[in-house]
């Protein structure tokens, strides 16, 4: 009895070490500017963020971007305030509650719509051909009646 | 196939060649993004001649022109000309031309000034905070001021002196009715 609760023990110290290790630390500045710097568009590139853009004004930015951090700046404020500028492209998540949040939302709606189609199609009866006038049955059996007799050794 | 299904992909292609149909009417030098229509922010850097600090002010009364440029830039240089003579054109007026020079070294942009006949005031913007506030995408880029101190308009790429002369009238006009 008394190991049992031994063993049950040590797998709650070796669950509780691991979640300790693995909890959310508190980022440093440099991470912060790192991260606010992957969300936003390099204004000269194609579709890099700041963070990977070798640019001079992605570089520019980031300087910008550090600044407002030592700045006690949020988040929320340093976006906003390329946003100003820029409009919502320079975030390369677009915001959801926006024009541009039709982004997230169109491949939503395509995909509903395809399973609204494929459901529709599944529950539909299997079409019914009309039975062929007997004449074209008729001519296309003397038909295969006459290569049958052709292809006989 | 559902006949609301079929009204619901109609209607998704006339809505998408609507919009393709706005979108290739815009003039891609003037795109309506970002800082056009709103007070422009302003500044104060240092002159490139070195004399000191130049303040631009938006809204204090005057059509102001800022047009971002390199000494490096191409396309800059094509609109030179066109920049030297619109500003003699309104020298003597309440129209206010600023060169920021950006992405460029100050001995660059200097040397440009004195052998392109640059006269109106250039300022050096090294750390792209101006063209940051002003949304610019590359250069050269051209803002209108109006004298409420809101951005008219923008033109991306050179400029030409017919499109210079019509946006500071545009807003001269404006002011006066």
């Amino acid at each position: 009895m008394r190991s049992r609760w031994l063993i049950v023990a040590g797998i709650v110290a070796v669950v509780a070490a691991v979640a300790w290790s693995a909890r959310p630390l508190p980022e440093t500045p440099a991470q912060r500017v790192d991260r606010i710097s992957s969300e936003l568009r390099c204004v000269v590139c194609q579709g890099l963020s700041v963070k990977d853009s070798p640019a001079e004004s992605a570089r520019q930015m980031r300087d910008l971007v550090a600044q407002r951090v030592s700045e006690g700046r949020t988040d929320d404020q340093i976006y906003d305030e390329f946003r100003a500028s820029y409009g919502d492209w320079v975030v390369l998540s677009p915001p959801l509650f926006a024009w541009s949040g039709l982004v997230w939302l169109a491949p939503l709606v395509a995909v509903l719509a395809g399973l609204h189609v494929a459901w529709r199609r599944s529950r539909a009866p299997p079409a019914v051909l009309p039975d062929p006038p007997s004449a074209q049955v008729a001519a296309l059996r003397e038909r295969v009646a006459r290569e049958e007799a052709l292809d006989a050794p | 196939m559902a006949r609301w299904l079929r009204l619901l992909i109609v209607a998704a292609i006339g809505a998408l060649v609507v919009v393709l149909v706005l979108a290739f009417q815009r003039d891609p030098h003037d795109l309506r993004t970002g800082t056009v229509g709103k007070p422009a922010a302003a500044f104060t850097l240092q002159k490139l001649d070195g004399s000191g600090a130049f303040t631009v002010t938006p809204g204090d009364g005057k059509v102001v022109v800022v047009n971002f440029w390199a000494s490096w830039c191409i396309p800059c240089k094509q609109e030179n000309p066109a920049l030297v003579k619109v500003y003699e054109r309104y020298r003597t007026s309440d129209v206010v031309f600023v060169g920021v020079l950006y992405q460029d070294s100050a001995d660059g942009g200097l040397t440009y000034v004195k052998e392109n006949g640059v006269v109106w005031p250039t300022v050096n913007d090294d750390q792209g905070r101006v063209a940051f506030s002003y949304g610019v995408f590359g250069i050269p880029e051209t803002y209108f001021i109006g004298r409420d101190g809101v951005i008219a308009g923008r033109h991306i790429g050179p400029i030409d002196e017919t499109t210079l002369i019509n946006g500071i009238e545009a807003m001269r006009t404006k002011a006066k009715q």
